[in-house]
């Protein structure tokens, strides 16, 4: 009987694993695994849920009424007997103050992004980006608390002033530029230095008076301007580009960062200034992620419920004119929160089932938004790694 | 183009830029200051003598002896407007029909004023209401009372072009003569040593409930309430958040099941708060009957589904960073992948992961749209924990809306209102600040 030595034992007990033994843990990976993947997909059951039991509750009401007067009608008098359930006018101010908060917040956010990315030095950027931070973790509620408390009544009170120094600050600006890009575009052709000189301080001047009195005449007029209500169309506007900013900035640095070192250093190498090279390569080099960023910005104004819910006015009329932005409108999202409470009492009936309609159709265009948003970002990046 | 143009172009372009992040910095500030200077006069005001004995009654808080002068001492001077009324009133009713028509309104309204100020008048049967039982209980309300008292206010439309404009006439004139008139300079000039006033710092606003819908008390059961229904969203969000990353990052194939997963992801981050309200009602209290009506439970339920793709693409963030070297190191030395994940790639994201849970934290606490159908009411008590799975709450989200639009005295109540919204705010930044201070950490320690 020859003893096994220290080595020999240690080896067999290590190294050798029993069939059995192997089984077990490779049913243990599996199960572990399988249950791993149950637990994530519990995101897409969730999904599919939510679609099917807000389109279960919606179905009802275009059973009960149709689509045609939802869509085309702007009676909206659920409290009827019987009920009216013209939605167009809901539908429209959605869209006035979507439109609204994108006219302000795209242009201030893809400039806000672009500074971020390309002209802030670093340490300045880590100041700059936990403001942004701040901006996007307030609450909605505040938010509305401050159009309802502090911005209405001052709309109301001085609202032609404001709208007054708002016209002067945002377009002196951009006319002082353009009058310097015209003069100088219209005196290149020139070729005496000292013929020039006088030709641009000529068209300088000119059209500089043109804009100091373009400047002064829709200045007065808008001081003249009396706002009725302080909670508008206009007024939630601002509120909500203020809430779609820092998507809109957060997204479209990541993109513009994705556009890489390579494309910029060849555009300074060509002799192009900071700006050129922005505006010429890389803005159309992450334009698709741009794009996505300000579909996820708007879709974030889109739903927004309660800065509408307190500071639209909730009135469901169409603003006469149609671009009026200084008159009180309603939104799908005030609707569903504002009604539902007595809705609920009536389960069953079209008043509850109108407010999943309309539900539904919030969720139905942020699902295509989503879709489309992802889409395109699919699709740079297939372009950049591909080149 | 000429070289100085594209220069000043190009500088321009650069302001346009810094501009940007100016008005955002600049709007941070003008929606958080007006918060936090009035939300502060909540707990620090000038608060009167109506304040300490609606504290001493409500509450039973406060110094006995030193209530029980001041109340005597305020009665001395308030003895001289119950004369005046006393005797406004006999001559009232000796007056012939015509005169006394003219003045019995008039009185009505004064007789209001003077009771919003010092509370119930003697001969006044007891209020139901606990809102009539004492004055004014915060002295820049008293001013304003007292300005109410003084002037009636009246409004001259004669310009059809604008707006009306309010003008005030003085009440005193009105009573020229009659035994009221030396009723409003007393009260203009002893209005101080009715009221007392004296310089309160009210800590609990944040630990009383409110006494009738607000109007006195604080807002315990409104913080209360947002902690319970965030914390049970993250029970519910953050462990299966957690492990659906780690199924993201290390265990998905790329193939066409796991791109229609991060596809749902990116998709429920986009629903809106609105629809997911309305989803915890069809389904968690209309079909799975969690309970029978609203409930702490249905609220933190449809909470947490609104914060899990927050939470998971911030794990699947925090576990990507973690370096190759990590896990390399770990395989080699013969342990499991499992093993892995759980010792040391784990751990090493874990600050990355409690970031992003704290700003879900925040985010959750914050949203007022997913919990108005499914977990909150406007006015209660604070419910016990054991409370959760059937009965509703306030929440702070919540009550900041109604107060502030659908309470029948809103505009009285501006003080409580600013309190919860600060108080809202102060929690969600302070979240979100630590949540910076963790990941500056992190980037510290990753660098050095």
């Amino acid at each position: 009987m020859a003893e096994k030595s220290a080595v020999e034992r240690s080896r067999s007990t290590v190294f050798v694993v029993s069939a059995r033994k192997r089984m077990l843990n490779k049913i243990a990976k599996t199960a572990g695994e399988g249950l791993l993947f149950a637990l994530a997909s519990f995101v897409a059951v969730i999904v599919i849920f939510i679609f099917f039991f807000v389109a279960r509750d919606a179905v009802p009401f275009f059973q009960l009424r149709g689509f045609t007067e939802f869509f085309t009608s702007s009676n909206w008098y659920p409290a009827d007997e019987p009920g009216q359930f013209g939605a167009l006018a809901i539908i429209y101010g959605s869209l006035m103050v979507t439109l609204g908060s994108a006219l302000i917040a795209v242009p201030m956010g893809v400039a806000a992004a672009i500074c971020l990315s390309d002209i802030l030095p670093f340490s300045v950027r880590q100041y700059a980006k936990p403001v942004i931070e701040m901006l996007a973790a307030i609450p909605s509620v505040a938010f509305g608390f401050f159009a309802l408390v502090v911005l209405a009544p001052l709309m109301q009170n001085s609202g032609g002033t404001m709208l007054m120094w708002a016209w002067w600050l945002l377009v002196s600006p951009f006319l002082l530029l353009a009058v310097i890009v015209a003069s100088d575009l219209l005196t290149t052709s020139i070729q005496d230095e000292k013929r020039r000189h006088n030709r641009y301080m000529l068209f300088l001047t000119f059209f500089g008076f043109i804009s100091v009195a373009l400047l002064f005449t829709v200045g007065t007029l808008l001081n003249g301007i009396q706002i009725i209500t302080g909670t508008n169309a206009l007024n939630v506007s601002i509120i909500l580009s203020f809430m779609a900013l820092p998507t809109i900035v957060s997204v479209s640095e990541d993109a513009l960062q994705a556009v890489g070192r390579d494309i910029r250093e060849g555009s300074y190498a060509l002799g192009a200034t900071r700006a050129e090279t922005i505006i010429k390569t890389i803005l159309p080099a992450g334009s698709s992620g741009i794009l996505a960023a300000v579909i996820l910005g708007i879709m974030r104004a889109l739903g927004e419920t309660m800065v509408v819910w307190m500071a639209s006015g909730n009135s469901s009329h169409i603003p006469d004119p149609w671009f009026n932005y200084l008159e009180a409108i309603r939104t799908l999202t005030a609707t569903i929160a504002g009604d539902m409470g007595e809705a609920d009492q009536v389960t069953g009936s079209a008043r509850f089932h109108v407010l999943f309609a309309m539900g539904f159709l919030l969720l139905l265009i942020s699902f295509i938004s989503n879709f489309v948003s992802e889409r395109i970002v699919i699709r740079q990046r297939r372009i950049l790694s591909g080149q | 183009m000429n070289i100085g143009t594209r220069k000043i172009l190009d500088r321009s372009f650069t302001a346009v830029g810094i501009g940007s992040i100016i008005v955002m910095a600049l709007a941070l500030m003008v929606v958080v200051v007006p918060i936090v200077s009035n939300g502060i006069g909540a707990v620090f005001f000038t608060g009167t003598v109506e304040h300490r004995k609606m504290l001493r009654n409500e509450f039973q808080r406060g110094d006995t002896q030193h209530l029980a002068s001041e109340v005597a001492s305020s009665e001395r001077y308030r003895a001289r407007v119950y004369e005046i009324l006393g005797t406004f009133e006999k001559e009232l009713e000796g007056m012939e029909p015509a005169l006394k028509r003219q003045y019995t309104s008039k009185y009505a309204q004064t007789r209001t004023a003077i009771q919003a100020l010092l509370g119930p008048l003697p001969g006044d049967t007891t209020p139901m209401l606990t809102r009539f039982k004492y004055g004014q209980t915060r002295w820049e309300k008293a001013g304003e009372k007292l300005h109410d008292l003084l002037y009636e206010s009246k409004w001259d439309n004669s310009n059809s072009e604008i707006m009306g404009k309010e003008y005030f006439v003085s009440r005193s004139n009105a009573f020229k003569g009659t035994s009221l008139a030396p009723l409003f300079p007393y009260m203009k000039s002893n209005i101080e040593k009715i009221l007392l006033p004296e310089f309160t710092v009210y800590w609990g606003f944040i630990t009383d409930s409110s006494v009738d819908s607000h109007f006195f008390g604080g807002i315990w059961p409104e913080i209360q309430g947002t902690f319970f229904l965030a914390m049970g969203a993250m029970l519910f969000a953050f462990p299966l958040g957690v492990i659906a990353a780690v199924y993201f990052t290390e265990y998905a194939r790329p193939g066409f099941l796991n791109s229609m997963l991060r596809s749902a992801n990116s998709t429920l981050a986009g629903v809106p708060s609105i629809v997911f309200g309305m989803f915890g009602l069809a389904f968690f209290i209309n079909t799975l009957k969690v309970s029978e009506s609203k409930s702490v439970l249905a609220g933190s339920l449809t909470l947490a589904i609104m914060i899990l793709p927050t939470i998971i693409r911030a794990a699947e963030e925090a576990i990507l960073a973690v370096p190759k070297t990590y896990r390399e190191a770990s395989l080699s030395l013969g342990s499991t992948k499992w093993n892995t994940i759980a010792t040391v790639i784990l751990p090493a994201a874990l600050p990355g992961i409690l970031t992003g849970g704290v700003i879900s934290l925040g985010r959750a606490a914050g949203e007022t749209a997913p919990i108005i159908f499914t977990a909150a009411v406007s006015v209660g008590s604070a419910i016990g924990l054991a409370d959760v799975f059937s009965s509703p709450t306030p929440a702070l989200s919540w009550n900041i809306y109604n107060l502030a639009s659908e309470h029948e005295a809103a505009a009285q109540l501006r003080h409580v209102q600013y309190g919860m919204v600060f108080a809202l705010v102060t929690i969600v930044l302070l979240l979100n600040l630590s949540a910076i201070v963790l990941r500056a950490q992190i980037s510290k320690k990753m660098k050095g």
